[in-house]
């Protein structure tokens, strides 16, 4: 009963679900280093910079697009089958998800070229923990429901079991380059070292219960499905054997697939920032244009074929002479035949990074000085241009993400305001799918050399954490030195 | 730096708490949850034209036979079966009154119940029969002990005559709808 209160609680509320990685706070915050993983070409002011290991960027992120916590688990006197039947299985269709992301940088540095000033080279290690999965809406139905009853006749649809999730620790290097004082553009080479990667996303078929040909009901089953996973079997052995070196056999497994000991893959962001004119700057970013090459600790399952079952079948006279007794049995062996299981494939295959863009237009207005000594932004003085610091800043961003069910985007506003040199505040509107309210909060301090960053996605959702389509939080450190040149 | 971290931490941890609350929220209610499908599926068809009936009924039993059938007493429908129904049709376009009979049986042999279904010749409308099981019906546990059916059809008129409808035959349908307890 505990373990399945617990897969239920973590399947629906916990690890499987989460959406996008949108990140429109840090987009285009360029006081913040880490603004560079989201856009490798945004503007760069910075002699160097390093955060504090493990601690200067902590990103989590969860997101469901149909039913809440509150809505299943709220005191409310509501009967809970009557919750789950309702809000769950009727009301939450196929394109709905659950979905969780969480980053933790391990370590991240920046750096000004020397002879090449206009460069900004960054890198670094973080690791990424990613998981979708869309509501089966046709199996929960299945299974809540049966194909019996009212459901005689209908037809459920087994391509709506889509899931997709990875552990990939990420080793990358970054080059900024003004190219001139409109223009700034950046690239960033990834190594992707897989932990373990699972998806089964593209299924097809139907289970259909009819009136029979000749009996009074036919299942029939036309399946296409398969579920390919790398580097979770051994986990699972692992986690099996259950001896007291189970630990330590997990932490070494790890640390061999963090350290490019597990599959590999390759991948590059690229971005850009370009001033229209003094206080309008348009900018892009694609992420994680890559993919992994799944080769070791493969295990995929396939269900492929099709049967219909109308029960045991006796026909005379054909069939008086069978005096086979094991009817029941052939019958079964006849549709695994049909529609064979097969839990040995272990072919190799290529699992895709989901990418990302971000595209923004930002208005400055309000000008506070006319001079940079601090800030680093030397390098852009030359003309006049840009390095004027602006109090104010407003514009839209937009997002967009490939999921396994097509494109997913997400409409921002923002606002921002800076308060001298040592303080920053951004606050964003997004519209997506999981909300229409959000309203998320970012705070830059820089004290010395000392930066500190926060930023709170969907804060009205805090008055009811529980009835929230939506959570993201992201903070971290680093040390910044200004450029003095 | 050290003096800068608790004090960010502390700035963020006291801005959660304040701004973060929560409706009151019953995890237990998960106990509560009722999953119980209706699962439907055909069990067996029997079919005989009336030519074969005539041929082989001079002791009147012209089809007998016993086969496995385990679905029932898979530990999985075994421990989660509420209640059912198992439903027959016979459809007769003969020329004779016919019986068809099924007796569930245990591993042993051992009969644990009998269904019998007569049917007058043509023509004749379909005989049905539904069979509940459960609260209110026959014991769950005919079904969950049967192992193999034992069907037996007999004719009950003569051995010669030939229906003038086209084809004729006597078919036997039956078909179970089950209400199990998943969760």
């Amino acid at each position: 009963m505990r373990l399945g209160k617990l897969f239920f609680l973590t399947t629906f509320f916990g690890v499987s679900s989460m959406w996008s990685q949108n990140k429109q706070l840090l987009y285009d915050f360029y006081e913040i280093p880490q603004s560079l993983m989201v856009n490798p070409g945004v503007k760069t002011s910075e002699k160097w910079h390093t955060g504090i290991p493990v601690l200067s960027g902590l990103y989590f992120q969860a997101a469901t697009s149909g039913v809440t916590v509150n809505d299943l688990f709220a005191n409310d006197g509501v009967d809970f089958t009557t919750k789950v039947r309702e809000r769950l299985i009727e009301d939450m269709s196929k394109r709905d998800d659950f979905s969780t992301t969480s980053q933790i940088e391990l370590f991240n540095v920046g750096f000004r070229g020397k002879n090449r000033p206009d460069d900004y080279y960054s890198f670094g290690v973080y690791g990424e923990t990613d998981i979708i999965a869309y509501w089966p809406k046709d199996l929960a139905i299945l299974a809540f429901e049966g194909n019996g009853g009212n459901n005689i006749g209908r037809s459920f649809d087994l391509s709506d079991l889509n899931l997709r999730g990875e552990m990939v620790n990420v080793f990358h290097f970054g080059v900024n380059r003004k190219m001139s004082n409109d223009l700034t553009i950046g690239a960033r080479a990834k190594i992707y070292s897989s932990i373990f990667q699972f998806q089964s996303i593209k299924n097809s078929g139907s289970f259909t219960t009819t009136q029979g040909q000749n009996n009074i009901y036919a299942n029939t089953i036309n399946a296409d499905m398969k579920l390919q996973t790398s580097g979770v079997q051994e986990i699972i052995d692992i986690l099996d054997e259950d001896t007291s070196s189970t630990q330590r056999d997990l932490t070494s497994l790890f640390t061999r697939r963090v350290l490019l000991g597990g599959n590999l893959g390759l991948g590059f962001d690229a971005g850009f920032t370009y001033h229209l004119n003094p206080q309008t700057t348009i900018t892009g970013s694609v992420l994680d244009v890559g993919f992994i090459y799944n080769s070791k600790d493969i295990k995929n399952y396939t269900l492929r074929g099709s049967a219909t079952n109308e029960g045991i079948d006796v026909i005379l006279p054909e069939d008086i002479n069978d005096l086979n007794n094991d009817l029941w049995q052939e019958l079964i062996d006849e549709i695994e035949e049909s529609v064979p299981f097969d839990d040995n494939d272990t072919s190799r295959y290529i699992s895709f990074r989901p990418v990302k863009v971000y595209g923004s237009i930002r208005y400055d207005f309000g000008l506070a000085e006319t001079s940079n000594k601090d800030c680093g932004c030397a390098i852009n003085t030359e003309s006049g241009q840009n390095g004027n610091l602006y109090r104010n800043s407003v514009g839209g961003q937009l997002f967009m993400m490939k999921r396994p069910r097509g494109v997913q985007a997400a409409l921002t506003g923002f606002y921002q305001k800076r308060l001298g040199r040592t303080l920053s505040l951004k606050t964003t509107y997004t519209v997506d799918k999981y909300s229409l309210s959000n309203i998320g909060l970012g705070l830059n301090l820089q004290a010395g050399p000392v930066n500190f960053y926060i930023l709170g996605d969907n804060l009205l959702g805090y008055r009811n954490v529980a009835d929230s389509h939506y959570a993201s939080l992201q903070f971290g450190f680093n040390i910044i030195s200004w450029n003095d040149n | 730096m050290k003096k800068l971290l608790p004090p960010c931490l502390l700035l963020v941890m006291a801005a959660m708490l304040i701004l973060s609350c929560s409706e009151e929220q019953d995890f237990d209610q998960f106990d509560d949850l009722s999953v119980t499908p209706t699962v439907a599926s055909s069990i067996f068809y029997l079919e005989s034209d009336e030519e074969f009936i005539n041929s082989v009924s001079a002791v009147s039993t012209f089809y007998a036979q016993t086969f496995n059938f385990d679905a029932f007493n898979e530990q999985f429908v075994a421990e989660r079966l509420l209640e059912g129904t198992i439903s027959y049709e016979l459809d007769n376009t003969t020329s004779k009154r016919l019986n068809i009979t099924i007796e569930f049986l245990d591993e042993g042999g051992n009969i644990l119940d009998i269904e019998s279904l007569s049917i007058d010749p043509a023509p004749a409308q379909t005989e049905t029969l539904e069979v509940a099981y459960g609260p209110g019906g026959k014991s769950l546990d005919i079904l969950i002990n049967t192992s193999s059916f034992r069907v037996t059809g007999n004719n009950l008129g003569d051995a010669t005559s030939i229906s003038s409808e086209p084809e004729p035959k006597i078919i036997v349908r039956s078909a179970a709808e089950f209400l199990f307890r998943l969760k």
